[in-house]
Formats: C-alpha cells, structure tokens, sequence
C-alpha cells in the first residue's frame, strides 16, 4: 500500500477535544482556574501523562476534588480536557510497579462506569502515585470509606425545586384517580407493607386493607400488584408487581387470586392479561428458590412470557459492547461484532414487550406486568409502555414524572444497579438497566421525531448525573432509605438542573398530540446503536455538526416562539376567526416551556396538559 | 413503431392489485405501449396506479389458485360463473424496489398480461422510450435543455482563464465517444497534442479538468488509464500534460481507484498506469474500489435482505454486513475523502482515474466537489454537478441502469454506481444536516428516476448518443423539471444554512448507516418518518415566513 500524504482517511490521528459531561460548569482555561462547584474542595493536583488511547501520551496536570478528576494538557497543540465526576468511576488499579520497564509502564488504570477508561501515568521514583492513587480510591468511593457522597456535600442552589416535580397524589388525580374502582391508600405510609414501594399506592377500590397484607405476603419482597397507569377512557390498568410466592410445592394463595381478579374486574374485561417479563424457563427456575408465576389457578387471567433476559445478561452484553467500541472501534466486522454483542436483539425485546402491554391497555384490557422482583424489567416494561401511551410523559416535565415514578418511588435499586460511592466493582448486583431504558427511549424519539418535547442532550444529561452522585435524584435503591437519609432535605434533584435552564433541552419541532398512542416499530431493521452515547468519547465518532445543530436548534426554538407570539397576536385581535389544530397545539407547547421558567405552576399545567383518553 | 404487437390483452376487469402501504383493491388493469394502468372501479375513492413500465425489473407469475383468498377478500364479487374458472398472480418486481401483486382473473390474460410486460418494460430501443412521448403540460418543447453546457462553466469560472482553455477538439466526438463536444484543458497543450494523448488513453478520455480549488488554485482531473500496455508504451505529449498542470508545484497526486495488483495486471491487457520514472512528479495513490458485477451482486444481496419477511429476524446485522454495500459506501466516501484532503489540506493537484473512467472514477471526483465546493451543496448547484459529472462526462446511464436488484436476467453492464452515489450523498446529508441545500426527497427522486423516467435526462450513454436521437430536442430535462416553482420547494432542505468549509465525513462504519429511506421505502415506517420529515419542513418553512414578514 501506498502512504499517504494526509491524515484522516488514512486512518491516523485527528485532532481530538474530549468534552466533559458536565457541560453546564463554565470553560475552563488553566487549571488554575477551574471553575469548582459550591462545595466541591481541591484535594490535590499533580504533573502527570494522560494516555489517551487516542492521541498517546500526553503531558499534562491532573486535578482531584472530591467532585471530579479533571485533566488538561500542557501542550497547547494537544488540547486535551477531561472532566469526570468520580461517581462515573467504577475502579481504580495500579498499573505497572516500581521496576516495571518500558515508557509510562507505571501509574494508574480507572474504569469508569459510562463506557470508557482512563490510564494516567507517573514518574517511577519515589512512590509518585501512592498520594494520588489512595486519594482517588477514597473520593471515588466514599462510601466504601465512611465519606458522604458528594450530593450531601455541594452547595448548588437553583431558581427551582426539582423535589416538587412528582408528586404522587397529583400525578394519580391527573390520571382520573380516585375514582369508584380505585382508591388511593397511605397502608404504606411507614414502610410497613413493603420496605421498597413508595408510601402512595392506588389499588382496586374492592379490595381491603387486610386483603392488602395478605396479598402481600405471597408476593416477593411484598411488592403487590398497584396500579401505575389508568387509560382514561378505557379504565384499563397497567399493575405492576413482582412473582407470586409459588415455590416447588405450587402453593396457592386464594386472596392474591381474589386480588387478581379484582384487577380484572374493575373495567370489566373478560381477561387479565399477566405480563411475566421473564423468558418462560427463568420463571420455572425460579420456583426452586420459592418464586414462580400464576398458574391455572387464575381463572380469568393469561399469563405472557416476554423473553427478556435478567440483569446479568444485559450487564455481559453492555460489557461486550463496549469491549467492540472502546477504545477503538471494532471496525472490521463492525455489524457482526455488534450483533453479536446482542445488545440491539435485548433492547428490541424491552420495546416489543412494552408494544404488547401498550396495545393490550389500549385495547381496553387491563395488565399486570411483573419479573421476579419488579424493579427492574417490570419498570421498564411500565415506564414505556406509559410512554406510548400517555403523552404527558413525553414532555420535558412528564419524562422527569414518569423516572420519579416508576423507577424512583418503585424502588428500582439505583444504589445497587449503578454501585455509587462503592468499590466493590465486581459486585453482581450491577446491571445497565436504566441505561437500557434510556436507550429505548431514544429509539423512541428517533422513531418519532415530532412526538417529544425533550432532545437528546436531555437523555445524555440524565445518564451523566446518573452516575455523578452530584444529585441526589439517583441516590438509595428505595423511598424508605431516602427517606432515612433525609435525601431531599440535604440534596438537590437533577430536575433544579434541568429545569432552571429547560432552553437546552427541548426540541424545537415537538408537536403535541395528545391521543395518540405511539408504537415504536421494534424489528431489528429498524432500531440503531445509540452512537452518540455509546461512542462518544471516540474523538472520531464525535460529529463535527454536532454543536451546530444545537446551535441551530435554538435558533429554531426562538423562530418557534416569535413564530406563537404572531399567531397568539393574530388570535386577539381576531377571535372569531377558529384557530387552526397546530396553532392550537403550538400554543399549549409554548405554555408549557414558558411557564417552566416562571415560578412553577403545578396545578395549572396539569389542566393544561389533561391528556384526553 | 406498434406496440400494440405486444399486447394480447390491453384491457382485464375485476383485478386486484395488492401494493405496499395500501389495502388491496379491485379494478381495470390497462397496459399502453408505456405504462401499466389500475384504476379503481369505487367511483367515490377513485384511485389510480400509473406505473411505467420500464420501472419493472421482473415479472413472476405464479397459477395458484387462489380463488379461496379472492372470495375472502371480496365476498361479494360475483360468485355465479367465476367460481369455475382459475385466474392467476403475477408479481410486479420494480426497480424503486415496491413490489406489487396483480390477481387476475382467467389464466389466458393472465399469461397475456405477463408476457406483455415482459416484453414492453424490456424494450431497449432508446427513440421509442417514454421520454420520446411525454409532453408535461407545464413545459414546451423550446424550453433549454439542461442547467448549463461546458462552455457556460467555462465562461462563469473566470479564475480559470489565466492558465485553462476551452478545448473543442471533440467537437464531433471523433477524439473521444463518451467526452461532451467542449472540455476544460491546460491552455499550454494544444489540440494535436490533446488527440495524440486521446490515443494513449482507454476510450480516448485524456485527462480534462473538472474542479478548480479556488482556495489554493490546485485542481481536480479525471480521465481514464493509460495504454501503457505489456511493453511500458510512453506518450509524451501525455507526460508533458501532466507535467504543465502542476507547473513548478513540486507534485501531483493520481488516484487511482484499482489496487495497485489491478493496475498491474490491466498491462497484459493493454491498459496500465502512470510509472514512476515517466511521472517523475506524481505520486499514485492506489484505492481499490469494487465496480461492475461485484456492486451489482452486492445490491442484490442487500435488497433481498431487506425484502426478508420471515419473522427471525436474528441475522439481520449480518446479513446486511455481508451484503458489503455499507462498505462500498465507506470506500466510495473515504477515497473521495482521500482526493479532497489531497485538495484542501495538502495542497496539490490529482488526476483521477481507474480503467475506463466513467464509473468509480466520476463517483469520487463529484463526491469530493460535494465536500469542497460549498457551490456545489445548493440544491441548483448539486443538479448541476450531477450534470456536469455524470451526465455530461459520460457515466452509461443506459448500460449501469437498465436492471435493478430483482432482475432474473443476467447481468452485463449494469451496476449500481450512481445509486452507490446517491447513498454517499445521503450519508454526507445525514451527517450534515445543514450544509446541504437539498432534501433527502431529491435523491430518492433521482434514484428513482435514473432507472425509469418520463425525462430524457438518464437516457443514453454519452453526449455523443444522446445527440444522435436528438434526446436534447425530443425530451424534457429532469433537471429544469425539479427546478420549477412547482417541485422545487419539496427539494429544499429549509435548515440549510451556507457554510464556506469543506465538510469531512466521517467514514468509519459506525457512523454509516443503511439509507433506510430508500431500501425499505416501501415500509410503514419509513413511510411515516417521511411523513414527519415533511411535517418539520413545512414547521420550519412556516416559521421562516413568519421572521421574514415582521
């Protein structure tokens, strides 16, 4: 092969920034002048080389505050920024020994949590890295060390109060609760019916409270079928729970049964449907250690096996993916590597399962969804299929309501799942869940352009803080834990964040429609690898476009606007004249962006966002 | 010329037609000498399917009787004398990829209908095409044909006139078949010159200009291989060419899109390429770029792996990586990569050719005007590049189009090169989505309509034929047709926003995708996000009146 003269289709080196994720904090010039949060300490700094598996070695200085690591080269021509929250690191190694041989052979090795690694090397005398390295392992892990996480340390005030976003009661009323078939009961109010569930619970308006117990005593963890969504019109339920306690033996449990059938009965519905998130010999396996599903003995219901892998399957195939893209992209057999990765095969599962549920509900029949526990591939399953079909959730606000409900308050266990502040790398419990989640959401807008009111930088920002432990929204694997640590007391909400500055994240072209029910398609044609997440960090995958188009965006946003205050003048001094349906839609946005910038007006924009079913 | 020979049966009641995206209907199939006609028989919901023929790229029929379906379907049609007699289906494979079902009813039309078909959408004499016939009601036949000539090129690229003239020494195509009548040529060479380097270029394409970088005056050649042959043959006049081009600039670059072996083994039959002791100057840079049959099979594999119906969709991944379409993509794109950053960045000029220098080679010279030339990225600008480099430098629309990927025949010339443009294109617009003035909806058209078109833009293989039938005369151009008020506004992209750079793609597989818009077009999904596509445009376009009128 000939060389070439030039560079970049050639596959050398192209000249690479690697943008932080926190972007909201100011630009920083010097390290000198690093611009730290409120609250966030300078612990110590240090010359040190960056291996980047880009660029090669470069010099430069590191600085560690109990927030971040960040990184800034010397060399003026290398302009290399690193900036990331210890919360994203998952491990901290050394590499290399006093005498191993070879250049930059001795330093430290993090792997982070969010698809990349970062190596950092010393000079090899004096113990250099020791400071550094035990330093690091006690930031990036408080709670490993008896430190509070860096959520209960920052002094970050905001015009809003991200706390306020959900409230239980509200979101319920909104939906058209109660009502004669459902109630709202506080049984929970101590966590004495379930330790994970949230304190609000709506359940069939029949069913008692000792029915309530007794249920719950058969159910795993006492996670009893409430209801998480009701479709207006239809009154057909989404129930989520987790698996019956039908062991080896089968043991029945008349009331659970009753209950069921109570469910069923609240809309009438010939059959319940019973989604079991599990594939059909996980759900058989589980009988040995005392779970199971619903048998025959529930007459009116029929019970679905969506096929859905449990979490340690999705965290292999999460760390296959990353293994084909980071550092370098497996590029030779690029589509074979990724399907064989079967990443795209577990998030088009996720959706076709939430495409079932969502169709069964908006076909009148009422579901219940549960896996073993409940809070994981059941949460996913809710949260979509709600996402399909209630459009409130696919606002700016309603997205924030929907993970403050059915991943937060249904105790999906962030604290376990992610390992915040922990050490424990290995630790089996984690699994990339919410991510997972997240991704399909993205499919979602992609599918749908027109059908969200949010954008990605939206979906990118949640997935950064849901590792930074800089907010407190992701913290605690349960409501009863935050509440016995006086989270939302002490912490600030990732949505003060979002929601003092909603300009960024919202996508100019959003057309609300409320009755629609959307189905994403989930054939494998049709869904893509999430690039711009997954492949960020890859200087060549970073989209030259990519900030133009934010830029444009906004540009676009104030079209829009200018675009709504013409027709609203228009409307005044003419209000015979009937406003056209996307007038009326473009206007209904527009109060929901603006009001978000005054003071929040809860009450109000519920009305306004009434979604018509 | 009668058509009518063809056609047994022109007219069969009570067809049902199943196509996608529509429920079936039942009507009046109708075949003319052009077209294949289905009206509905619902007088309220009149629907009408007008298909040409030549957009059909295989007929399958198939004497099932499937009298069962086609009561299920339409309890009510006439159960009385039908029920006894057979009817049959053919399936319309065309080459915008829809598939449609024709259940006709008797066996004899049936096989009329298909034969018909058959024969009429495979008809290869080009003065008896549809083009010939079309008389849009909008246009007259004295309205000019095409954007521009070469000699209008020419005279608006002033920059050139210092060191470049206009050579008319294939004025009457006997220098080179497939060149238009005027080229761009070194003004220090002159027309003996330029005819005795023809000889020693395969198909007489010598090198000609066909991109200016006014940023640093290098520029852009293309041409075809040189006949060095077994014995190492020398042309001086050649040498001599290439040498006034780059003047006292230390080099040259030539790509060539063969691997080096290719260029190799093209001497024994008598093609061959630059050497370095008689090109002392250029350095060749050799890409290998896949063409003909090889491209040809790649796209069949990718449209059957996207008609797959079965429900297991396990392999999709793979099959679609083995269809290797995506990576003629990459390669296309980087080698034009390759020819701009040899522009922009290093700064010196390029001749690029393969073997005969109408296919990969026009390919990668209108891709890299694309990611240089900010001109060329308006929806007027990028038409005309295409008529510049494709249709005027002689790509053989006629060879490379005339079947598609569910031909049964077996394939001679034809091979997806400007389709595999189109695709680069769209990646280029995917990845910018404001640089280019033109929407997606432009190049499903000219994808369209490069394979079947009531335009006689695509029609021929060269200037030199096209002239001979008068084509220039006789048709309507595609080009001024997409131009007009009328249409122009469903090309434009309303994000564009002119930008002055180049626009580098990027090229590593995962940031290609499959132009899903245009291989599984004829899907429900593909069809809505077009229709949300459409809608943020008028979104946009709205918006934009409202800030121009306050």
């Amino acid at each position: 092969m000939m060389a070439s003269p030039v560079s970049v289709y050639n596959s050398s080196v192209l000249d690479a920034h690697i943008s932080s994720p926190s972007r909201e904090s100011l630009k920083m010039e010097l390290l000198a002048d690093v611009t730290l949060l409120p609250g966030e300490e300078r612990i110590i700094d240090k010359d040190i080389i960056y291996i980047c598996p880009f660029n090669g070695a470069i010099q430069g200085k590191v600085l560690i505050t109990n927030y971040r690591v960040y990184f800034k080269s010397s060399d003026a021509d290398v302009a290399v920024t690193l900036d990331v929250p210890l919360g994203a690191i998952s491990r901290v190694e050394k590499m290399g020994g006093a005498s191993s041989r070879g250049e930059n052979s001795y330093g430290l090795d993090i792997t982070c949590k969010d698809m990349r690694n970062l190596r950092f090397a010393l000079k090899q005398e004096g113990h250099s890295r020791r400071d550094i390295f035990e330093l690091l392992f006690k930031y990036a892990f408080p709670i490993s060390h008896g430190l509070p996480l860096f959520a209960y340390v920052t002094q970050e005030k905001y015009e809003e109060n991200g706390w306020s976003v959900y409230r239980p009661v509200e979101e319920l009323r909104r939906q058209g609760l109660p009502n004669n078939k459902w109630r709202i009961t506080f049984i929970n109010k101590n966590y004495e019916l379930c330790d994970t569930y949230p304190t609000v619970l709506a359940v069939p308006f029949k069913s008692k409270e000792e029915d309530l117990r007794r249920v719950a005593s058969f159910r795993s963890r006492s996670r009893i079928p409430v209801l998480s969504w009701i479709h207006r019109e239809n009154q057909a339920v989404i129930a989520r729970c987790s698996q019956p306690l039908v062991g080896m033996s089968g043991k029945r449990n008349k009331d659970d049964e009753r209950y069921l059938d109570l469910i069923r009965d609240a809309n009438d519905t010939a059959k319940l449907t019973i989604y079991d998130a599990r594939p059909n010999v996980n759900a058989v396996a589980n009988k040995a250690t005392g779970g199971g599903y619903e048998g025959d003995e529930y007459h009116n219901a029929e019970l679905v096996f969506l096929d859905i892998q449990n979490i340690h399957v999705m965290r292999e195939s999460l760390k296959k993916l990353k293994d084909i893209v980071y550092p370098t992209v497996e590029e030779s057999h690029w589509l074979s590597s990724l399907e064989s990765t079967h990443w795209l095969e577990h998030i088009k599962l996720v959706l076709s399962g939430a495409i079932q549920v969502a169709d069964k509900v908006s076909g009148g029949n009422s579901v219940v969804v549960h896996c073993s526990d409940g809070w994981d591939r059941t949460a996913q399953l809710t949260s979509l299929a709600m996402l399909m079909l209630d459009s409130h959730y696919r606002t700016l606000k309603g997205l924030q309501v929907l993970i403050e409900k059915e991943w937060v308050s249904f105790g999906h266990k962030f604290a376990s799942r992610i390992g915040h502040g922990d050490k424990n790398h290995a630790d089996q419990d984690r699994s990339p869940i919410f991510v997972q989640f997240m991704d399909c959401v993205w499919q979602m807008t992609k599918q749908f352009p027109t059908a969200f009111e949010f954008n990605e930088r939206l979906l990118l920002t949640i997935l950064d803080h849901l590792y930074s432990c800089r907010f407190g929204t992701f913290l605690y694997n349960c409501e009863s834990a935050r509440d016995h640590n006086a989270l939302r007391q002490k912490t600030v909400s990732l949505w003060s964040l979002v929601n003092s500055k909603t300009d960024v994240y919202l996508n100019p072209f959003y057309t609300p429609e409320s009755g629609r029910v959307l189905y994403p398609v989930a054939s494998m044609r049709h869904l893509e690898l999430w690039v711009t997440y997954y492949i960020r960090w890859n200087p060549r995958i970073q989209q030259q476009q990519q900030s133009p188009v934010e830029q444009r965006y906004l540009e676009l946003l104030a079209l829009r606007d200018e675009y709504i205050k013409k027709l609203e003048e228009l409307e005044l001094s003419d209000s015979s004249a009937p406003p056209s349906a996307r007038l009326a839609n473009s206007g209904s946005s527009a109060n929901t962006s603006s009001s978000s910038a005054s003071s929040p007006t809860q009450q109000q924009q519920y009305t306004h966002l009434h979604t018509p079913f | 010329m009668e058509f009518s020979e063809h056609i047994k049966t022109a007219n069969v009641e009570d067809v049902v037609l199943q196509q996608p995206l529509h429920t079936s209907i039942k009507g009046t199939l109708c075949i003319t000498g052009h077209h294949l006609l289905f009206s509905d028989r619902e007088e309220e919901s009149c629907q009408q399917v007008l298909l040409l023929l030549r957009n059909i790229d295989a007929v399958e029929k198939s004497s099932v009787e499937n009298l069962l379906n086609y009561f299920s379907l339409f309890p009510n049609a006439g159960h009385s004398n039908r029920a006894t007699e057979s009817s049959g289906t053919i399936v319309i494979k065309c080459k915008d990829l829809r598939v449609l079902q024709l259940d006709i009813p008797g066996m004899e039309q049936c096989l009329n209908i298909a034969q018909s078909i058959e024969t009429l959408s495979c008809l290869n004499c080009v003065a008896e095409m549809y083009p010939f016939f079309y008389r849009p009601s909008n246009a007259s036949a004295q309205d000019p044909w095409g954007l521009s000539t070469p000699e209008r090129h020419y005279t608006e690229m002033e920059e050139l006139h210092e060191r470049w003239r206009l050579s008319t020494v294939n004025q009457d195509y006997s220098v080179c078949t497939s060149y238009p009548p005027a080229v761009i040529v070194p003004k220090a060479i002159g027309d003996d010159a330029l005819k005795k380097v023809a000889k020693f270029r395969q198909g007489g394409r010598f090198p000609v200009l066909c991109y200016y970088h006014k940023k640093n005056g290098t520029v852009i050649l293309r041409g075809s291989q040189p006949l060095t042959g077994a014995n190492r043959k020398r042309c001086l006049e050649d040498e001599l060419l290439l040498q006034i081009v780059i003047g006292d600039s230390d080099r040259g670059y030539i790509i060539d899109t063969r691997s080096g072996q290719q260029a190799q083994q093209a001497r024994m039959m008598g093609g061959g390429f630059e050497s370095k002791s008689c090109y002392s100057n250029w350095k060749r840079l050799h890409r290998h770029m896949e063409r003909g049959k090889t491209l040809q099979e790649s796209l069949i594999k990718l449209v059957e792996a996207c008609g797959d119906k079965s429900p297991n969709m396990d392999r999709w991944l793979s099959k679609l990586e083995n269809s290797k379409w995506l990576s003629h993509v990459q390669t296309a794109m980087s080698t034009a990569g390759l020819l701009a950053e040899c522009v922009e960045r290093d700064g010196h000029s390029v001749l690029v050719h393969g073997s005969e220098g109408t296919d990969s080679t026009l390919l990668i010279s209108t891709l890299a005007q694309l990611i240089l030339d900010p001109s060329c990225r308006t929806l007027e600008g990028f038409l005309k590049l295409l008529e510049r480099e494709f249709v005027q430098a002689g790509h053989p629309f006629q060879q490379r189009c005339s079947h598609s990927a569910f031909s049964h025949a077996r394939i001679q010339q034809e091979c997806p090169v400007f389709l595999l443009l189109l695709d680069c294109v769209w990646q280029l617009w995917r990845q910018f989505p404001l640089a280019l003035g033109f929407s997606e909806a432009l190049l499903l058209r000219l994808a369209t309509e490069a394979y079947a078109s009531d335009y006689g833009t695509f029609l021929c293989n060269s200037d030199m034929e096209r002239c001979a039938l008068q084509v220039k005369d006789k048709t309507h151009c595609l080009f001024r047709a997409l131009l007009q008020p009328s249409e122009r506004e469903q090309y434009t992209n309303p994000l564009y926003e002119p930008n002055e750079l180049a626009i580098w793609p990027s090229v590593h597989p995962q940031s290609l995708q499959l132009w899903r818009g245009y291989f599984l077009r004829w899907t429900q999904q593909t069809r809505h996000l077009e229709l949300v596509q459409e809608e943020i445009r008028n979104m946009v376009i709205e918006w934009g009146k409202m800030a121009l009128s306050c």
